[in-house]
C-alpha cells in the first residue's frame, strides 16, 4: 500500500515502571502525534530524557506503545509487521552485534534477512561501505572496530536494502567531524533520491543543515513540528539585522525611533542587532536605518540579515512552552 | 525462511565457540578417562555410564551457553537489528535453542559412539547386552539435554545476570533436566514415553520463554 506518509504517529503514549514499586510509572512519551511526508529528512530534536529513543523505538515496532498507533508508508508497525521492516531501515543508537561476527557477516546475515537476493548481496555490501569510507573493514570482526566505524556499520547495515524510510537514532553521535561531514552529505544525498529520513539528534547545527523539517519533543510531549522557517516566523524574528561598524556615534539611538524599527540592541563595541518589525516592508526599513545611520556620522562595515540558528529558536521554544507555551 | 536463516547463522557463530570446543574435545575424552578405571559389565556397560555423566555435563554446558549469550546480547540490544527485520521474537530464541542443542548433540554422539567403539573393542560384554541400554542412555542423554537446554534459555530471558544465570542453571535447569533421568528410569521405563516426556517439557520451557521475551519487550 502506497502512502504519502512515511510516518504517522497518533496519540502514542508510553510508560515505563519506576524503579521501585513505591515509586509512581515514569512517562516516557505522553500523547505523542506527528505526521512525516514521504521523501521527507525530519529532524527530531530534544533534551536527553525527553523521549526521543522511546518515540522511535515505537515508531519501528521495538516498543509497543501502552495507547495509541504507529505506521511506516502506511502499514501498522504492529499489525502489519513485515511490511514495515521491509519500508524501514534502522540505525539504533548504540550499534552492537554478536561477538563473533565480521562485518562482512553481519551485513550478509542482515542482508539476507531484509530480503535482499543473494546473488546481489557481496555486490551491494562493497558498494554500502564504500559509500561510508570502510571498505577495508569488510573481514575485521565488529568488536574491534572503534565507536566511530562500528556506527557506520550500523549505517551500512540500515542502508543495504535500500529502505524508503531511514530511521536513525543519534546518527552523529560519537562521529569525528570528518565523519559526521560524510554522514550529513548522505543523509542530503538521501532525501534528494527520494529516500524519506527520521533522524533524532541534539546536535542542532546538523538538524538545521539536513532536515527539510523538525519537531522539537521535551518531557515526552511533542512541542513543536514545522520548518526552521516556520519556527523563526513564531519568533518573528525574520527581520533582524547584524550592523557592524567602524566608528560608532551614539546618534545611532535615534533610529530606534524610526517606523517599523522595534528597537536596537547594542551587543558589543561597534556591534548592534537591529529588530525590525516583520509585519511592515522590511526592505524599506532596513533601506532607511541603513541611511540614517550613515546621515548620522557612523561608518558602516557591514549590514546583513541576522537569523538566530536553530539552537537559539530551540532554546527561546523550550523555556517559552514551559511557560505554558504548548504544542503545535 | 527467517528460522532457517538464523539458525544457520547462530550455528556459525556457536560451533566455533570455545565452549562448544571444550565439548568436541571433553566429552569424547570422557568416555576415554572413563574406559581406564571402569570396567564394562553386562549390567552397566560403559557406553551407559559414559551417556550418564555426559547428558549431566553437556545439558549444564548447554544451558550455560545459552544463558551467557542471551543475556549478553540482550543487554547490548543486538537483537534490536534482527527486531527490525521480519524476524519474530520467538525465531531468535528457537534457533538459538536449535543451534546449541545440534552441537552439543554432535558432540554427545561423538562420545557415545567412542564408548560404544571402547565397549566392542576392550570388553567381553556382547554387542546385544549393549544395543538396550545404549537406545535407553541415548534417548535420556538428548532428552535431557533438549530440557536443560530450553530451560537454560528460559533462564537467559529472565535473568538480571550472567552470573545470576548461571547460578539458577546450577540450582534449577540442571534439577529440569534430571527429571527425565529419574523419572524416566524410575516410572515410564520406557524409551518413547522418555522422549515424550523430554519433547513436552521442553515445549512448554520454550513456551514459557517466548511470552516472557515477548512481553518484556527485550
Amino acid at each position: 500500500m502506497a502512502s504519502d506518509l512515511a510516518v504517522s504517529i497518533k496519540e502514542v503514549s508510553k510508560r515505563y515502571p519506576g524503579p521501585t514499586k513505591r515509586h509512581p510509572p515514569v512517562v516516557a512519551v505522553d500523547g505523542l502525534s506527528l505526521e512525516m511526508r514521504a521523501g521527507e529528512v525530519f529532524g527530531f530534536i530534544g533534551p536527553n530524557g525527553a523521549g526521543k529513543s522511546t518515540t522511535i523505538k515505537m515508531m519501528v515496532g521495538l516498543l509497543a506503545p501502552d495507547s495509541g498507533t504507529a505506521s511506516v508508508g502506511g502499514h501498522d508497525v504492529l499489525a502489519q509487521r513485515e511490511e514495515a521492516h521491509r519500508y524501514l531501515g534502522y540505525l539504533p543508537q548504540q550499534v552492537r552485534f554478536q561477538e563473533w561476527r565480521t562485518v562482512d557477516h553481519a551485513l550478509t546475515t542482515f542482508g539476507r534477512l531484509s530480503g535482499v537476493p543473494r546473488g546481489e548481496l557481496p555486490g551491494r555490501i562493497a558498494e554500502v561501505l564504500r559509500l561510508l569510507g570502510i571498505e577495508d573493514t569488510r573481514e575485521r570482526r565488529a568488536v574491534d572496530l572503534s565507536g566511530g566505524t562500528l556506527q557506520k556499520v550500523g549505517m551500512a547495515q540500515a542502508l543495504l536494502h535500500r529502505p524508503s524510510l531511514l530511521v536513525l537514532d543519534e546518527p552523529m553521535a560519537g562521529l569525528d567531524p570528518q565523519s559526521r561531514f560524510a554522514f550529513k552529505r548522505i543523509i542530503k544525498d538521501l532525501g534528494r533520491a527520494g529516500t524519506s529520513v527520521f533522524f533524532s539528534s541534539h546536535i542542532l547545527s546538523d538538524v538545521q543543515d539536513v532536515a527539510d523539517r523538525f519537531g522539537i519533543i521535551n518531557r515526552a510531549r511533542l512541542l513543536w513540528s514545522g520548518t526552521y522557517e516556520d519556527l523563526k516566523a513564531h519568533f518573528r524574528v525574520t527581520a533582524d539585522y547584524d550592523v557592524v561598524l567602524s566608528k560608532e556615534n551614539v546618534r545611532w539611538r535615534e533610529l530606534e525611533a524610526l517606523t517599523g524599527v522595534k528597537g536596537i540592541e547594542r551587543l558589543a563595541e561597534g556591534r548592534l542587532l537591529a529588530h525590525i518589525d516583520a509585519s511592515q516592508d522590511v526592505d524599506a526599513v532596513a533601506h532607511a536605518l541603513l541611511a540614517g545611520l550613515l546621515e548620522r556620522g557612523c561608518r558602516v562595515r557591514s549590514f546583513t540579515p541576522a537569523s538566530p540558528d536553530l539552537e537559539e529558536l530551540y532554546v527561546r521554544y523550550v523555556s517559552t512552552a514551559g511557560d505554558g507555551g504548548g504544542a503545535r | 525462511m527467517s528460522l532457517g536463516l538464523l539458525f544457520a547463522d547462530e550455528l556459525r557463530g556457536f560451533y566455533r565457540s570455545k565452549v562448544m570446543l571444550f565439548m568436541w574435545v571433553g566429552l569424547p575424552a570422557i568416555a576415554v578417562l572413563m574406559s581406564v578405571w571402569y570396567t564394562s559389565t553386562a549390567e552397566m556397560p560403559l557406553t551407559v555410564i559414559t551417556g550418564l555423566l555426559v547428558s549431566t555435563i553437556s545439558g549444564t554446558l548447554a544451558a550455560v551457553m545459552l544463558v551467557a549469550s542471551i543475556v549478553s546480547e540482550r543487554e547490548k540490544r543486538v537483537y534490536d537489528l534482527f527486531l527490525v527485520r521480519p524476524v519474530l521474537r520467538r525465531e531468535i530464541l528457537v534457533s538459538k535453542f536449535m543451534a546449541v542443542y545440534v552441537c552439543v548433540s554432535i558432540a554427545v554422539a561423538i562420545a557415545l559412539g567412542l564408548g560404544l567403539a571402547i565397549d566392542f573393542a576392550t570388553s567381553d560384554v556382547p554387542l546385544s547386552a549393549i544395543v538396550g541400554p545404549l537406545r535407553t542412555s541415548l534417548v535420556t542423554c538428548f532428552a535431557t539435554l533438549a530440557v536443560t537446554s530450553a530451560a537454560g534459555v528460559l533462564i537467559g530471558v529472565g535473568a538480571p545476570s550472567i552470573i545470576a544465570g548461571v547460578v539458577l542453571v546450577i540450582y534449577g535447569a540442571n534439577q529440569i533436566g534430571g527429571v527425565i533421568a529419574v523419572v524416566g528410569a524410575l516410572y515410564l521405563k520406557s524409551d518413547p514415553l522418555t522422549a515424550l516426556l523430554g519433547a513436552v517439557l521442553t515445549a512448554v520451557l520454550m513456551l514459557c520463554a517466548i511470552v516472557v521475551f515477548d512481553r518484556k519487550q527485550l
